[in-house]
């Protein structure tokens, strides 16, 4: 049995004490349990609830009709809804880390201990310093930040921004980090149903029967829509009764899931859904481990678009005063909370159903007083309930003002003659037809269509897979809901190859959906607001119309309409209709702004879940990663990699201390750097060799088996894509390096040119990044370390082994690994792979092996040091803008083959003399110091962009030298070695002479590489 | 220091280092989900070379006791395991480290075979929740009528690429990660799975 129908049982007990000290609370009725009381507070005032209330509904129980003030002139404001359209009750909910700003209080279920304060007030929400703002309205009409903020342009950032923003704020977010954690949810179903009203039922009952896989997404604790809120009956049951028993059904159907307390807020391309549930908001701290919110991505073959409707508010004089409120909210805090919003009521409606308004009333104890209608007839039979209650009828009539300090207490009623009169009442009941919810339907960019009959906005054409039904659609009776919910339900599950069955046909109670729309009653005295979130009045509509802002769009962003949080859900019609009005054009022509996701505001943590903090995106770790977190590593991103930086020692006070001490242990004995992090790329096959040939820009062909070569990737526009080595391990078995950051550019590169430029050649290649560490290992006595823990059959003498040697060994005893005698830092130098799982083993194997010749772990910083010590270039240099000649490559470019990016790095401009090629830089002065960045000038030149000659692209300490040294890319460099220019860096202050020399600073004969 | 080399290559898994076994989560009842951490078995990518694909196949059915699965099928036998990952291209699994030692040799002018034993690490989850607990991260449809014990998928969770194939109906799935994203993963994984309870064993292949 579902909840909705055990709490309708409930209800029908007597009332239990804490209810009675509501005063405002029902004694029977609705769907709230009255023997569980919920203490809570307001702005510090203590109050109790009951189980199944909102926090609106609970303040309404305790006689609290005061909730907040407006944004821009900080009027008071009550509630005036009853759901997730809710412009004026915002509020702060919880305290603390989970504090949580403009929460509508409409949909915040009360639980017990909940906290919670008004917003935008000072001192207090009753006495509110800056209500003064309202008596200088005229200054804030539309368009005044524009206006009056004009002049001078420096007071903006220092006076008026600061002032607006303390005046216009509104909640205060929490200032600690959020103490709870956000889910994610992949879901996929044949029919997703969103709303849970009467045609969403329908509709999930129609798909479910029929066996499809079915969502239904619900915003509200319990599913029932309207239900909940009407007296309605179904056949022969009480509208809420049938709600329960649908859900009921539903929730055993296997292939079925109902989420409730759900809100579908985007619709995106190829039938996804983006949906937020609320877990544990109605909770005072989650459960241990459960989420506060859970995304939803919703992949649906077919939706059903059953969101239901939102009713107008009328637009007169003083219609914010708390105490107004929507007609069909009034009959749901009565119906389904057991809540009187008042004492009095007086009931303003255009339509037939603010009629319903009067029997609810008097059925639970309330008085009646008058019902406005504007229309001048209305159907035999309407005014039944009012004339039992005694209530006045006033046809052809119209509330003008309202009155109260601030709660309402009496309206201005004008006559069809134009006679006004003064009614006493404590709550006004609008009713002025219903907006289908066209949001969802309209962000796919289809705008949404004018309906006649109904004077609204309904689905123009919907996204591929989706149908509307119901209110959605602007069927306002509830047998059409059913009977147009039930149909589409059964034509979508047959859409996805369910057998469908043929729905049954509804009967419910009479009802009449009649309406005459009115966009605005006749001028009072009082303000008359439009939205009342931006707090846009009928007379800012005026304005933006007087001052040529017509179009809808500039009206929009002109008056600000629309534009809050709640996106203009109860404002934009009659926004819209008072232009109209203004123009003279049908409504239609004024068109409609553009409805975008989210359909209400979702909070950031629930999008990013599990990804905050370090879990921010993926990190991945080398093999020596333990080793060196235990060892004192300072880490550096590097893609997605962590790699160490350097490793301080005891004693050492800062990076470079450290940095030197690493390059000059690795200079004078060993050192030993994790370089796993590389691409590495197993290519096989009887044409591997002619693949490497074509995606490398230097000859391969010649390549002996047992042999490393250089690696130079061209892009096909003819720049260089990237660097590494290619080995030849077998007659057709290559392993390929590619340099940390484009590693995975590297291997879809190499798919590229396989699968889609030279299919036809039988190649084999796979990624063996993950399976292989790979460490260098460099200095004077690297190679007496290595025979340490190599297996002893393995010959690594100089004469056995030269440079470039590689081959397939085994370390540790039997341990299959791969050597390389490849350099970076220009020492004698090996690289050792072993299988990952062995790659801590190796690393610690090393540093014992080493540890006699005083050997030293180094990070990224002392690799750079050395290759800007050797000249290399990395990726300062190769940075997507420079050619192979640019890098003082070009000699290797091969000359009697093709290879991709051969005939495009030919272009004029790529060949031009006075291209910046690559140089080494030092200071003149040895205590200089350089930056990477540093625009190369002429000594006595004044500075300029006409003057720029090129720039710094990678600077470093040397130990070696003593003195900071660089690579750059300077003009005709290669012929200016000798000359002397300016590093010039305005930036930070720099403007240091250096001269230019040949990059390449330590052993430039290479007399330490190949012995 | 003596000059002699060490004397333990210890082996680590991929997941020494970012994992803990235990219960963890939930507490209370049985727990929603096992983690099992799979040992080192023997894993390789097979690829084929052109119009091989018979004659692989052929040899995998001599070798393994399994045909070569279709796209997005594995099979699985007590001699070894082959699961699709990419057009001509598998992962062949064995029981043992050393099990597929002779695979290189024997597939030769037929697909080209690389150890990737030490490039991935393997978890198997199970339990009653481990379907919900899945569908928290990869977007792909694992409804039974979609997708059921043997078939596999190349896909992504929580930004990290994976390979997952489901064994049995239970449903019990397989994860192949990334060796280097194991610990992201699995900060991923516990976080996802703690508010059903999880269990998580070291168990041999």
């Amino acid at each position: 049995m579902s909840l909705a129908l055990d709490r309708a049982t409930s209800a029908a007990a007597p009332a239990t004490s804490p209810a009675t000290l509501q005063p405002f609370r029902t004694a029977a009725g609705g769907l709230i349990d009255r023997s569980q009381p919920l203490p809570f507070t307001f702005d510090g005032h203590a109050y109790t609830g009951v189980a199944g209330d909102t926090l609106a509904s609970a303040l309404l129980a305790n006689g609290v009709r005061l909730v907040g003030r407006s944004f821009k002139y900080h009027r008071p404001r009550g509630i005036l809804s009853a759901g997730s359209e809710e412009p004026n009750a915002l509020v702060e909910l919880r305290t603390g880390a989970r504090r949580e700003p403009n929460t509508r209080a409409t949909v915040a279920e009360l639980y017990e201990g909940l906290e919670t304060a008004s917003q935008n007030r000072w001192p207090s929400l009753r006495y509110d310093a800056l209500s003064i703002n309202a008596l200088a309205a005229p200054v804030f009409a539309a368009g005044f930040y524009y206006k009056t903020f004009m002049w001078p342009a420096s007071f903006w950032e220092k006076l008026y921004e600061p002032l607006i923003r303390r005046a216009a704020g509104l909640g205060r977010a929490a200032e600690a980090p959020d103490p709870d954690h956000y889910d994610r949810m992949h879901a996929h179903c044949d029919v997703l149903v969103i709303g849970g009203g009467p045609a969403g039922l329908a509709a999930a009952l129609a798909a479910g029967r029929a066996g499809a896989r079915v969502i239904l997404v619900d915003e509200e604790a319990t599913p029932g829509g309207r239900l909940l809120a009407e007296r309605r009956t179904i056949g022969a049951l009480a509208g809420t009764t049938w709600a329960g028993d649908a859900i009921g059904e539903l929730r055993a159907m296997p292939d079925v899931r109902i989420l409730s307390r759900t809100t579908l807020f985007g619709v995106y391309d190829h039938g996804q859904y983006g949906a937020i549930e609320r877990v544990s908001d109605h909770v005072a701290v989650p459960e241990e481990h459960a989420p506060r919110q859970r995304y939803w991505r919703i992949a649906a073959k077919r939706a059903i678009l059953a969101a239901g409707a939102i009713e107008r508010p009328h637009v007169f004089g003083g219609n914010d005063r708390p105490g107004v409120m929507l007609a069909g909210a009034v009959r749901a805090y009565i119906n389904k909370y057991g809540v009187l919003p008042g004492r009095e009521f007086a009931v303003f409606t255009t339509s037939d159903d603010g009629w319903r308004t009067v029997a609810d009333a008097v059925a639970a104890g309330a008085r009646v007083v008058a019902v406005i209608d504007s229309r001048f007839e209305v159907r035999a039979g309407l005014t039944q309930a009012a004339v039992a209650a005694g209530a006045r009828i006033m046809l052809g009539a119209q509330v003008i003002d309202t009155a109260g300090r601030p709660e309402l207490a009496a309206i201005t009623v004008m006559s069809d003659a134009g006679r006004t009169e003064t009614i006493r009442c404590d709550c006004l009941a609008m009713a002025n037809g219903w907006n289908p919810i066209v949001h969802l339907d309209s962000h796919l960019s289809r705008k949404p269509v004018w309906d006649a009959r109904i004077s609204a906005f309904v689905p123009g054409g919907l996204p591929g897979g989706m149908t509307a039904v119901g209110a959605a659609k602007g069927q306002f009776l509830l047998s059409d809901c059913l009977d147009g919910g039930a149909r589409a339900g059964a034509a979508a599950a047959a859409d996805c190859g369910f057998a469908a069955v043929s729905p049954p046909p509804y009967t419910t109670d009479p009802e009449s959906d009649a309406h005459e729309p009115l966009w605005r009653a006749r001028a009072g005295r009082g303000k008359a607001f439009v939205d009342f979130q931006n707090d846009v009045a009928a007379t800012d509509i005026e304005l933006a119309h007087r001052e040529g802002f017509r179009a809808v769009e500039h009206l929009k962003r002109y008056t600000t309409l629309g534009m809050a949080t709640d996106q203009g859900k109860t404002s934009n019609m009659a926004g819209l209709g008072i232009m109209a009005e203004l123009t003279g054009q049908p409504l239609p022509q004024v068109g409609t702004t553009v409805f975008r996701p989210p359909f209400t505001p979702v909070a950031i943590g629930a999008l990013a879940g599990h990804h905050r903090g370090q879990d921010f995106r993926a990190t991945r770790h080398t093999p020596s990663h333990g080793w060196a977190e235990a060892n004192g590593a300072v880490f550096v991103t590097s893609g997605q990699w962590l790699r160490a930086a350097y490793f301080p020692q005891t004693g050492e006070t800062d990076w470079l201390e450290t940095v030197r001490r690493e390059v000059s242990t690795v200079r004078s004995a060993v050192g030993i750097c994790d370089v796993s992090t590389f691409g590495k790329i197993d290519i096989q096959g009887r044409d591997a060799i002619k693949l490497i040939d074509k995606v490398c820009a230097n000859a391969f062909a010649s390549l002996p088996v047992g042999k490393a070569r250089y690696a130079i990737v061209l892009r096909e526009d003819g720049f260089v894509m990237d660097d590494g080595t290619v080995t030849r391990l077998g007659d057709t078995h290559f392993v390929m390096t590619a340099s940390t950051a484009n590693a995975a550019r590297v291997m879809q590169h190499l798919e590229y040119a396989h699968q889609w430029l030279y299919p036809h050649l039988d190649v084999q290649m796979t990624s063996v990044s993950e399976q292989w560490a790979q460490f260098a290992i460099a200095g004077p006595h690297a190679r007496d370390t290595l025979r340490r823990i190599i297996d002893p059959a393995v010959d690594i003498s100089n004469e056995a082994f030269p440079f470039l040697a590689a081959a397939a060994i085994t370390v540790g005893g039997g341990i299959a690994a791969r050597l390389f005698r490849i350099s970076f830092s220009g020492e004698l130098a090996y690289e050792l792979a072993v299988p990952a799982g062995y790659g801590d083993a190796a690393w610690r194997a090393i540093l014992n092996a080493g540890a006699s010749y005083g050997i030293t772990p180094y990070g990224t910083e002392a690799l750079s040091v050395m290759r800007i010590e050797k000249g290399h270039v990395a990726t300062a240099e190769i940075n997507g803008q420079t050619t192979a000649r640019d890098l003082g490559l070009g000699g290797m470019m091969a000359k009697k083959k093709d290879f991709i990016g051969r005939l495009m790095k030919e272009r004029p401009a790529l060949i031009e003399p006075e291209r910046p090629i690559v140089v080494g830089v030092r200071p003149v002065d040895p205590n200089d110091r350089i930056r990477a960045g540093s625009h190369f000038i002429g000594v006595d030149v004044t500075p300029g962009p006409e003057a720029d000659e090129g720039y710094l692209t990678s600077v470093a300490f040397s130990p070696v030298l003593g003195q900071w040294i660089g690579i750059g890319l300077l003009k005709n460099g290669a012929q200016r070695h000798g000359e002397r220019v300016r590093a010039y860096d305005p930036v930070r202050n720099g403007d240091v002479v250096v001269e230019i020399c040949a990059p390449c600073f330590v052993d430039p004969k290479e007399e330490k590489l190949r012995v | 220091m003596s000059d002699s080399a060490p004397t333990t290559w210890q082996q680590r898994s991929g997941w020494a280092g970012v994992t803990q076994t235990g219960r963890f989560g939930r507490a209370g009842g049985d727990p929603g989900v096992r983690l099992d951490l799979l040992g080192r078995q023997a894993l390789a990518t097979i690829i084929v070379r052109p119009g091989e694909e018979a004659a692989l196949d052929r040899l995998m059915q001599e070798r393994l006791g399994v045909a070569l699965p279709a796209t997005g099928r594995a099979a699985f036998a007590s001699a070894g395991s082959l699961v699709w990952s990419a057009p001509g291209q598998w992962l062949v699994m064995g029981p043992a480290a050393s099990a597929l030692a002779d695979l290189p040799q024997r597939l030769a002018g037929v697909a080209a075979v690389t150890d990737q034993s030490d490039g991935r690490a393997l978890v198997r989850v199970g339990g009653a929740d481990a379907r919900a607990l899945l569908a928290k991260g990869v977007s792909i449809d694992l409804h039974p009528s979609v997708f059921a014990a043997g078939a596999t998928a190349v896909t992504s969770v929580a930004h990290i690429n994976i390979q997952l194939w489901q064994v049995d109906d239970a449903p019990t799935y397989v994860l192949a990660v990334p060796r280097g994203f194991a610990g992201s993963f699995w900060s991923w994984l516990t976080a996802a799975a703690a508010e059903y309870g999880y269990d998580v064993q070291q168990v041999p292949a």
